[in-house]
């Protein structure tokens, strides 16, 4: 093993001997510098291989001939080989990255960077308190003086604030350093063995405050910020990441002095630092600053996570801690290196990152990593410390945490989807490939594996959990090739996916059978109609297949990991194709904040749920464990906020709205009944193991009230999709009010009609893309007559809404009956009288989806409007023809699913023959179907008969006062037709839930807005925020 | 106002936090165990009288060259930030006494900057302080004499080789397998002579040389930045 | 010396309150000078041992009972390297007042924030 003392010699001549160089040659000096920073890798990467061959345990290596405590020894382990690499690597990268702006710049920017390196490893090397004092220094004043590589008024003040902090910092840390020798006759930290308690505690808290300082938590980070926001991007990748990993390294190595209320205090103000640098980062439209937000925001992240996994064992620790910083590491550096490149200001101004393909992809690679989705080292991280968190009862470090990471996850996908969507034009400054860019490139790879590697070697994923991640990227290979090409590969694909999870994996339990038809058979249906795509359709298929194989996933993930992975790879996914929609900016940002609020409560739910016994899916190994309460309710929250439950249902219309029209289908049809499936989970544990609490019961008036809500707010919509996305709302309500019921027929009812309303809402979905497709408007009023355009759509919704709306002949009837029928007998009358009143009103807007799309006259604008393309009649009538078949043949579908419910509850149905029997009657779906049939063939053989007596009346011959409407269909009755309905609402028809969110959101970002006027841009002011901070944090502990 | 009150909430806060120090604070009757291991060890380890020189060049042999870094970094963020902008404009005169006393004082500070750095393991001094004294000798000749231009190059060059001979010298211990900065890579001689405790001398005598051209480039840096003056009456 | 430790803390506390309380940049920098200051006479007073002598082993000492004779070595040797870090320290603010000043005139810590929120 090289004796770490090499980093600091090779690094110290270089110093040195670098101004003679430079009079010989620039280049020769280039050489240099990249040669130490070189070497360095090389050594800790040596290092970091020696230790993961063999256990050598922590290796000491002391200096002047003297062992310690008499002279100054370097300790080198795993750990501090593991960070030693990270920190060189991100120097010899930045290096390269500043190699350009070194050229041009005076020697001394060279060396200072060395020095900074240098100030690093020793800081993180040595286990003397006073030569930690030293390096600490030399880091420091290294850091302050290469902040003024760019020269300019900001840079300097900004560097003068930093110098001041650091000073009084140096002093706290160098007068606790010399109060411990006193007190404990050592300044080496593995021979001081004495407790600083009473008076000495001093002694320590002045070392502590120091770091935390040089730390910048909160509130004593405004100079940083500052830093942050002038200083050249390389430079401010060093100090994110170099100076701070340094220092947070020589924090861990103080911990055992400090005394636990202390390290708790200092934990919570880690935790603060994040809640707050994100909260604050809400309001900032700097890019810069806003990486510096949250870059501090990180630290404290990192700092929390060092001090409440102390009680850990060293893997997980390992894998929490080392997570996070392998996380923050990757990520922030690289945005700090494109930050450099895009050169403004103004996070708007990020979106010439479109210039350059796969620039964009790692900005999206970075902001995903830091937002701690999969596969990411942030996520592992976070999964694994929010758990170990609960195992220790740290609920108010969890609530701090979780809440930072949510507004982190506001502004870094406002960010990045300004970025990926805003306006942009090509003429704008564009950037041009480089060594740079090459370099970014290489960077966001080497998180991308990293994640893997922890994916793969750590937890040892299934090949089917990283199926989702290896197709997207499979699929973006080939995503040169046509649309239709890559449309047939993935439905083959998907045909060989399904059957091989039908085959090989064998399902234990039938319900997951009539799930991965719904997830895939209705996917590979819906996938007909992406076939219509006639241009390239950049990225599509990789996500959809992506989010498809998730849903696979999810039905046999074993343990909650493998379905959490597979939950936030759907929500990827799904939030991508999301985000393909031409105006889909405002309507994806809303689907990804409420998803991420929704991950969030599912991983405290997770968390607070008992170990699964064996490895048998999720849906066996849940019947066997008692689900405490708050797990019940978050983890029902957490998928309710994925299907659009009342209350949490607003990202709902937007995004399905907004989506391009046959990504909707999916979402609306399949990615509702993810959330269910979860929901189902969850219903499967309280069966056996019911709390005491009867949840269920609300939770059902909660399905019953959003079936209602669902069906009113559907109705007053003028956009077809909005009014098909409500009324998903509406359908998903009663869903969960069958499944929250507890009874063999309640969830009969509710897998019948998971089942219908995936077919004939596919069905609608795409009769409307077509629609769409061919008059390019969603407004329904805008439409009319289509009927003789389109038939075959016609055909396709009129059936399928005849399905929506339960009456007879088709099956939407039966799952009417059995649901109604599952209410009686469950006694929940109220509840049945609510949503047979819902459905009175689903008839309002079913009958507009007929009335003003296909019946009226046309408009003169789709004279030439002809039937929608083959590729979405196809997927329609298979759907329609299985509706048709199941409304016939009811106990081919009713049989199967009553097996299934009777494996929880006593089944109290009979099916004979074509009759289904419950205790209210029976059903006779075959019957039904002949006499319908009938009525129907009476009258229409009167309206063939008559109909050549129709007069046609111009639709628009009115006139107002002499004046032509601006728009005239808009006096046209099919336009807000229901207007007196809402009238009769009165005040319920205000969208209060809506004002609500809109309401905590502008709430939060004047809170942010509040507190960083704390950072007043004085020097001064922040100096006393030190020395208030000193004294308040000393008298919390005492 | 409000600020006002602060700072004095601060001050007193900081007072009360480290009044408990001084009330409990009980004067050390013996040396703490490493310090008396150090006494001992400067005499029969190392043959340096001076122990704090003992300490400073052997056993935190590391601080000091750290210490050495934190000087050569200041020199070059100096250097750094006030590159490029030198101007001759200089209305200031010298008095007559400075000039005459400097003329003969100069050579005496330098010599004494050197006796006290050569003999640092034998008197109280050392590197550092030798250093301080050569560059209050080279600060003396500046401010005596307006034409005085030190070669900027020649201080680099003095800078860089004394610190590479110092890591060098460090390395050789390294190398040796017997420590870095291990002083016994020379002969430790006979106590309280000069030439002895091994490499200490040529260490302190480096630092001498080393701090004395970093701190008289500092200082002639500074000294040569007059630009900042200019600027001003250009604005008025 | 309790005098001396009493008199390090003393300039502690007035070095730092005129850092928080001037608003010239020179003499926030004398504030950390002198609260710096402070620190060393708080090192050095901590390794003082009443009626010793300096820790030189030179013919004044009894060399065999040295370690009964001399004061605490380590806090000079520390108080060394703080001096000397100290300096580096104040020079290189020093450095930034001057290039500050040679921007926008002016010294007051007021005039420097550009940069805020």
């Amino acid at each position: 093993m090289v004796n770490p003392l090499y980093l600091i010699i090779i690094s110290l001549m270089a110093g040195f001997v670098l101004p003679l160089l430079d009079r010989v040659n620039r280049k020769l000096s280039l050489a240099t510098f990249i040669g130490v920073l070189l070497a360095n890798t090389v050594i800790t990467g040596f290092w970091m291989h020696g230790f993961i061959q063999a256990d050598l345990g922590t290796l000491s290596f002391s200096t002047a001939g003297f062992t310690a405590p008499l002279s100054i020894n370097f300790q080198l382990g795993i750990l501090e080989a593991f960070v030693l690499l990270a920190i060189n690597l991100i120097g010899l990268l930045t290096g390269i990255y500043l190699l350009k702006k070194f050229n041009e710049s005076p020697l001394a920017g060279m060396i200072l960077f060395i020095m900074v390196v240098m100030g690093a490893n020793g800081l993180i090397l040595t286990r003397d308190l006073f030569n930690a004092f030293v390096f600490m220094e030399i880091l420091s004043i290294s850091t302050i003086a290469i902040i003024t590589l760019k020269r300019t008024n900001e840079s300097l003040s900004s560097g003068f604030k930093y110098m001041l902090a650091s000073g009084i910092a140096s002093i706290f840390f160098l007068l606790g350093v010399v109060f411990i020798y006193f007190f404990s006759g050592s300044l080496n930290l593995d021979f001081i063995n004495i407790n600083f308690t009473d008076y000495r505690l001093i002694a320590v808290y002045m070392v502590a405050i120091a770091l935390l300082i040089e730390l910048k938590m909160f509130p004593v980070n405004g100079w940083a910020l500052d830093v942050y926001e002038s200083t050249d991007a390389g430079v401010a990748t060093i100090i994110s990441v170099i100076n701070s990993t340094a220092i947070a390294f020589m924090f861990y190595k103080i911990m055992p002095l400090l005394p636990s209320n202390f390290l708790y205090i200092f934990g919570i103000i880690g935790a603060l630092t994040y809640l707050m640098s994100n909260l604050m980062g809400l309001k900032q439209e700097n890019a810069r600053r806003l990486l510096g937000y949250s870059s501090i925001g990180q630290m404290g992240l990192l700092l929390a996570s060092i001090i409440f996994t102390a009680g850990l064992e060293p893997v997980l620790r390992i894998m929490i801690v080392g997570g996070f910083f392998l996380n923050h590491l990757i990520a922030k550096t690289g945005l700090f290196w494109i930050s450099g490149l895009i050169k403004k200001e103004k996070l708007k101004d990020w979106r010439v990152i479109r210039s350059n393909k796969s620039l964009m992809i790692m900005f999206g690679i970075f902001i995903f990593a830091l937002s701690g989705f999969p596969p990411f080292a942030g996520f592992w991280a976070k999964w694994e410390f929010v758990k170990s968190l609960l195992a220790g009862q740290n609920i108010l470090i969890i609530a701090l945490i979780l809440l930072g990471s949510l507004f982190e996850v506001i502004y870094m996908f406002r960010w990045f989807i300004q970025t990926v969507k805003g306006e942009y034009k090509e003429d704008e400054l564009s950037i041009m490939p480089s060594g740079k860019v090459i370099l970014t490139t290489l960077l966001g790879t080497l998180g991308f594996g990293l994640g893997i590697l922890i994916m793969k070697n750590y937890y040892g994923f299934n090949f089917l959990f990283t199926l989702p991640i290896l197709s997207l990227l499979f699929i973006y290979l080939i995503d040169f090739l046509p649309a239709k090409i890559k449309g047939i590969m993935s439905l083959g694909g998907l045909a060989y996916y399904g059957y091989y999870l039908y085959t090989l994996v064998q399902f234990e339990n039938p319900i997951q059978i009539l799930f991965g038809v719904i997830f895939l058979v209705g996917s590979g249906v819906n996938l007909i109609s992406t076939l219509n795509r006639s241009e390239i359709s950049k990225g599509f298929y990789g996500l959809l297949m992506m989010m498809i194989f998730s849903f696979g996933s999810l039905l046999i993930a074993r343990s909650y990991l493998e379905f959490f992975l597979s939950w936030e790879l759907m929500t990827i996914a799904s939030f991508l194709l999301i985000l393909r929609g031409k105006n889909a900016q405002k309507a994806s940002l809303m689907y990804m904040i409420f998803s991420i609020a929704g991950a969030y409560l599912m991983m405290v739910g997770f968390g607070f749920a008992p170990e699964l016994i064996g490895s048998s899916a999720l849906i066996t190994g849940l019947t066997y464990v008692q689900l405490p309460l708050i797990s019940i309710i978050l983890l029902a929250l957490g998928f309710m906020i994925k299907s659009g439950v009342l209350g949490v249902h607003v990202w709902l219309p937007e995004a399905h709205a907004e989506a391009e029209a046959d990504v909707s289908s999916f979402i609306s049809a399949i990615l509702l009944k993810a959330g269910i499936w979860g929901f189902l989970l969850v219903a499967i544990s309280v069966v056996w193991n019911a709390p005491q609490f009867d949840v269920y019961y609300w939770m059902g008036w909660l399905g019953v009230f959003t079936a209602l809500v669902g069906a009113f707010l559907a109705s007053f919509q003028e956009d077809a999709k909005r009014l098909l996305a409500y009324s998903s709302m509406s359908q998903v309500g009663y869903i969960i009010a069958a499944i929250s019921m507890l009874s063999h027929l309640g969830w009969v009812s509710a897998f019948y009609l998971s089942l219908n309303h995936m077919m004939f809402k596919s069905a609608l979905f795409i009769a409307i893309a077509g629609v769409y497709y061919r008059t390019h408007t969603r407004n329904m009023y805008e439409m009319g007559g289509l009927i003789k355009k389109m038939p075959l759509s016609f055909i396709s919704v009129l059936i399928s809404i005849i399905a929506v709306s339960g009456v007879p002949p088709l099956s939407g009837f039966g799952s009417k009956w059995l649901m109604y029928s599952s209410f009686i007998e469950r006694g929940w009358y109220l509840q049945a009288a609510v949503l047979f009143f819902a459905s009175a009103v689903s008839f309002l807007y079913l009958y507009r989806l007929i009335h003003t799309i296909f019946l009226g006259q046309a408009k003169y604008e789709h004279k030439d409007v002809k039937e929608a393309p083959v590729w979405f009649i196809i997927p329609q009538y298979i759907f329609i023809g299985a509706i048709m078949v199941l409304s016939t043949f009811p106990n081919l579908l009713i049989k199967p699913l009553s097996a299934m419910a009777s494996q929880y509850f006593n089944s109290n149905i009979v099916i004979d023959g074509y009759n289904v029997y419950s205790s209210y009657g029976h059903w006779n779906g075959n019957l039904i179907m002949l006499v319908t049939m009938g009525v129907f063939i009476v009258p229409l053989f009167f309206l063939i008969l008559f109909i050549g007596k129709i007069t046609k009346v111009k639709q628009f011959n009115i006139v107002y006062a002499a004046e032509r409407p601006e728009s005239p269909q808009t006096t046209h009755v099919a336009h807000n037709m229901y207007a007196h309905y809402r009238k009769a609402l009165g005040g319920w028809g205000k969208p209060r839930i809506w004002d609500f969110w809109h309401g905590s959101a502008e709430w939060a970002h004047t809170m942010g807005d509040f507190f960083r006027r704390i950072y007043s841009g004085n020097g001064q002011t922040y100096l006393l925020h030190i020395i208030l901070f000193f004294v308040v944090v000393f008298f919390l502990g005492v | 106002m409000i600020n006002k009150l602060l700072i004095i909430i601060g001050i007193i806060g900081m007072l009360l936090i480290l009044l408990p120090i001084l009330v409990n604070f009980q004067s050390p009757t013996n040396l703490s165990a490493l310090a008396e291991e150090y006494v001992r060890g400067s005499v029969n380890d190392l043959k340096s009288p001076n122990v704090v020189t003992s300490v400073v060049v052997t056993y935190r042999g590391l601080d000091t060259l750290g210490e050495v870094t934190v000087l050569f970094l200041a020199t070059l963020g100096v250097g750094f930030l006030l590159e490029n902008k030198k101007n001759k404009s200089t209305q200031r005169t010298v008095s007559e006494n400075i000039r005459t006393t400097s003329s003969f004082l100069v050579s005496l500070i330098m010599v004494l900057g050197i006796y006290i750095f050569t003999h640092g393991h034998l008197s109280p001094g050392g590197g550092f302080q030798g250093g301080v004294v050569i560059a209050s000798g080279f600060l003396l000749l500046i401010l005596s004499d307006l034409d005085f231009k030190i070669s900027h190059a020649i201080l680099r060059f003095v800078e860089s080789i004394s610190g590479l001979v110092y890591v060098l010298i460090g390395l050789i211990g390294l190398v040796l397998t017997i420590g870095f900065l291990n002083p016994a890579i020379l002969p430790l001689g006979k106590y309280g002579d000069l030439f002895s405790a091994g490499a200490i001398p040529l260490i302190y005598s480096l630092i001498g040389l080393k701090v004395g051209s970093e701190l008289t480039n500092i200082i002639a840096t500074m000294g040569s930045d007059r630009s900042s003056e200019s600027v001003v009456k250009e604005e008025r | 010396m309790i005098e001396t430790l009493i008199l390090g803390f003393i300039l502690l506390l007035i070095g730092l309150y005129a850092m928080l309380s001037q608003k010239n940049i020179i003499k926030i920098i004398l504030g950390f000078s002198i609260a710096d200051t402070g620190v060393h006479i708080i090192i050095v007073s901590l390794g003082y041992l009443k009626g010793r002598r300096a820790p030189i082993l030179d013919s004044a000492v009894d060399i065999a009972n040295s370690v009964k004779e001399v004061v605490d070595p380590i806090p000079s040797a520390l108080v060394l390297t703080a001096i000397v870090i100290g300096l580096a320290t104040t020079a290189l603010m020093l450095v930034f007042a001057a290039e500050l000043h040679k921007r926008k005139a002016s010294f007051s810590i007021d005039d420097y924030k550009e940069l805020k929120w």
